[in-house]
């Protein structure tokens, strides 16, 4: 019994905490990554009408939230550091919280940040720690409420075409079911980024990651709001829309 | 071997937790009746079974995570109306359906567009619900929850509740070992207690196991004409290939139901539901996903004579001269029903482990 004992104890001491390397460092430090919308590389104006995108229609923005996960550091000899993935979930609201706040990170320096694009559809909700996500992202009306699936971005506004009357535009693309992947993983290189440990004086690194968001209607594909101006449970337009976001990220250093 | 249950647990809870200054702890159980106390459920796959979908190593049922599932489950106040539970719907004496409603009724008899769907050997399907709406069995309960036809509440909600309540947040505590009345414990025990019903133990099953059991004549050659006019969908020992079909039922007002075209967006998948597992199907009635079908003489009639064409149909039912259907003799329809009965499973539907009361 004794050997048992000791035995599952070697184990789950060996096995315990394998992914959480924080523990191991003496001294972490934090990091916050605040997320920029922009258009023209100028923040969002928010309710008017005063953008317009390549298929020549105007339009303005009433709601603009998005699920960000899965925050991974990568160290200048390629290791990675895999935030705690538990922890990991952030919405970002327009109108609301728009930084993802991470401490206990290892000191080192990084040279890219890589993460995702809503929330990985594969992974499964206990293994990927997302139950605790669960009621903010309802609260935020980013559950599909016919299933039990996220909306990783819901993007809300109004348009008008040739100046005509305006016209409300959704477009909510998620996962749909286990039969369509929209979840991206996206990674941006930053320039030797330092991760100091706290110590005494708050030392937190900041970085702003800008969301280019013309590039919802124009990157890969383009899209046209006069062409369909309701995009949900949509398998022909919704990964095309989850592609442009994909290439829309990047950093100011 | 009792011992060996408590250190997997222990083992389990302690597998990480983020302070690791108590590897004591795992050492001197003995006085952590959290821990001691909750042992491991014996969750065993029957010999005649595939293997379990459900992550049993993730969320391993134990005896206070089970009786947390089940008083979850029973609880009224887990909706807007204090009424409805889970149990409201889902009776175990019917398969946990519920069968004197066609459709579902929720909160303030506010009536939902589909039929109850029976609960038992969900560790070992795929996706849930009938339109596979759900992608895991740990979070098919936000539907429910949160449906205005159903429970109407929210999670953040339902959790305010809990921490307040008298019982819970100790049941919480002595369930997973620590404080804390979160949400992904309540879906964990809503699972212990449902992946613990598993329905095994029917005429059909002692005989697929070999065991002392013979079909009558009936039985039998209802067995083989459902070998070969029905278990091409309604296949194996789970009685479902859990594929999603069209099988001829119309669309009909008012609830219009697209099926797994909802989940998917796929034109494809239009007026296609999941394929039922036939189990305990004797006392799961009214049949279908709506519910339309009273009788299983009248699912038989529908087979071979009911049909609605549509674009979708699976291309089984449709006959060399064009009409609708499957081929079914009155006498081998009798036959059928004398199989499909081998199916109930009277020990799972008076397994007191799962009763209310
Ligand atoms: C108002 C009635 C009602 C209530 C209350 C209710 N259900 Fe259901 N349940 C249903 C209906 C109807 C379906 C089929 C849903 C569909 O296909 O859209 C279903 C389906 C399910 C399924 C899927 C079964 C399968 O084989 O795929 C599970 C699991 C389930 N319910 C569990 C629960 C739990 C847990 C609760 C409590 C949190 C609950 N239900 C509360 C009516 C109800
Ligand atoms: C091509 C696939 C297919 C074949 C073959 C098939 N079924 Fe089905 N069956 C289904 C689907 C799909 C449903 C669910 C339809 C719905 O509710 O929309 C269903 C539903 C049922 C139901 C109702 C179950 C419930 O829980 O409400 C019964 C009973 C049934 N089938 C019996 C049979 C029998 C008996 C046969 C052979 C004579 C048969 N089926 C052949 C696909 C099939």
């Amino acid at each position: 019994m004794k050997k048992l004992i000791v035995l599952c104890l070697l184990v789950s001491l060996a096995i315990a905490c394998n992914n959480d390397e924080s523990t191991n460092t003496p001294t972490p430090g934090s990091l916050n990554l605040v997320f920029q919308n922009t258009i023209d590389a100028s923040p969002l104006v928010m309710n008017d009408l005063v953008y317009t995108n390549t298929s020549n229609e105007n339009y303005g923005i009433n709601e603009l939230k998005y699920i960000i996960s899965n925050i991974t550091l990568i160290r200048l000899d390629d290791t990675e550091y895999i935030y705690p993935v538990e922890d990991s979930y952030f919405l970002i609201d327009e109108e609301g919280n728009k930084t993802a706040s991470l401490v206990n990170i290892p000191a080192d320096t990084y040279k890219a940040i890589k993460f995702g694009f809503g929330v990985d559809p594969t992974k499964y909700p206990i293994e990927s720690g997302t139950l605790n996500f669960v009621p903010l992202a309802e609260e935020a009306d980013m559950l599909w409420s016919w299933s039990a699936g996220y909306k990783f971005i819901k993007f809300e506004g109004n348009y008008s075409v040739n100046s005509g009357s305006e016209i409300p535009f959704l477009y909510h693309v998620g996962s749909h079911g286990a039969t369509l992947d929209n979840y991206k993983e996206i990674i941006i290189p930053v320039s030797n980024m330092v991760i100091q440990s706290n110590g005494e004086n708050d030392n937190i690194t900041e970085r702003n990651i800008q969301f280019d968001i013309a590039k919802i209607f124009d990157s890969i594909h383009t899209l046209s709001l006069e062409a369909k101006n309701e995009i949900m449970v949509d398998p022909e337009n919704a990964p095309k829309i989850a592609e442009n976001i994909s290439t829309a990220f990047s950093i100011s250093e | 071997m009792r011992y060996l249950k408590y250190i997997i647990i222990i083992f389990f809870i302690n597998g990480c937790s983020s302070d690791s200054s108590d590897e004591n702890a795992i050492v001197s159980t003995d006085d952590t009746p959290a821990t001691v106390t909750n042992a491991l459920l014996d969750f065993s796959v029957p010999t005649n079974f595939p293997d379990a979908t459900y992550s049993i190593a993730q969320n391993p049922p134990t005896e206070r995570g089970f009786e947390l599932g089940k008083k979850l489950f029973y609880d009224g106040q887990l909706a807007s109306d204090g009424v409805v539970s889970c149990g409201f719907c889902h009776i175990q004496s019917f398969a946990f359906t519920h069968h004197t409603h066609i459709t579902s009724h929720g909160v303030d008899g506010r009536i939902g567009t589909r039929n109850a769907q029976p609960l038992h050997n969900l560790a070992f399907m795929n996706e849930f619900t009938w339109d596979g709406a759900a992608a895991f069995l740990d979070t098919q309960p936000i539907i429910p929850l949160t449906a205005e036809v159903e429970m109407n509440e929210t999670i953040s909600n339902v959790i305010s509740k809990l921490e307040a309540d008298d019982t819970y947040p100790t049941m919480f505590y002595d369930a997973f070992g620590s404080e804390g009345v979160t949400a992904e414990r309540m879906f964990k025990a809503l699972s212990q207690f449902m992946v613990m019903m598993v329905s095994a133990n029917s005429k059909f099953d002692k005989w697929e196991r070999g065991e002392a059991v013979t079909f009558t004549a009936q039985e039998e050659a209802g067995r083989i004409v459902f070998d070969t006019k029905c278990a091409s969908c309604h296949a194996g020992t789970l009685q479902t290939d859990q594929s999603y079909r069209n099988n001829g039922l119309a669309m009909v007002d008012p609830f219009n139901d697209i099926g797994r075209e909802r989940v998917t967006g796929l034109p494809q998948d239009h007026l296609k539901f999941k394929v039922p597992s036939l189990r305990n199907i004797e006392i799961t009635f009214p049949y279908m996903h709506d519910g339309r079908i009273a009788t299983l003489e009248d699912v038989l009639d529908f087979y071979t004579d009911g049909m609605v064409d549509s674009e979708t149909l699976d291309e089984q039912f449709r006959r060399d001269d064009g009409t609708l259907g499957l081929d079914i003799t009155p006498e081998e329809k009798v036959q059928l029903v004398a199989f499909l009965k081998t199916l109930t499973d009277n020990d799972f539907l008076e397994d007191r482990r799962f009763a209310e009361f």
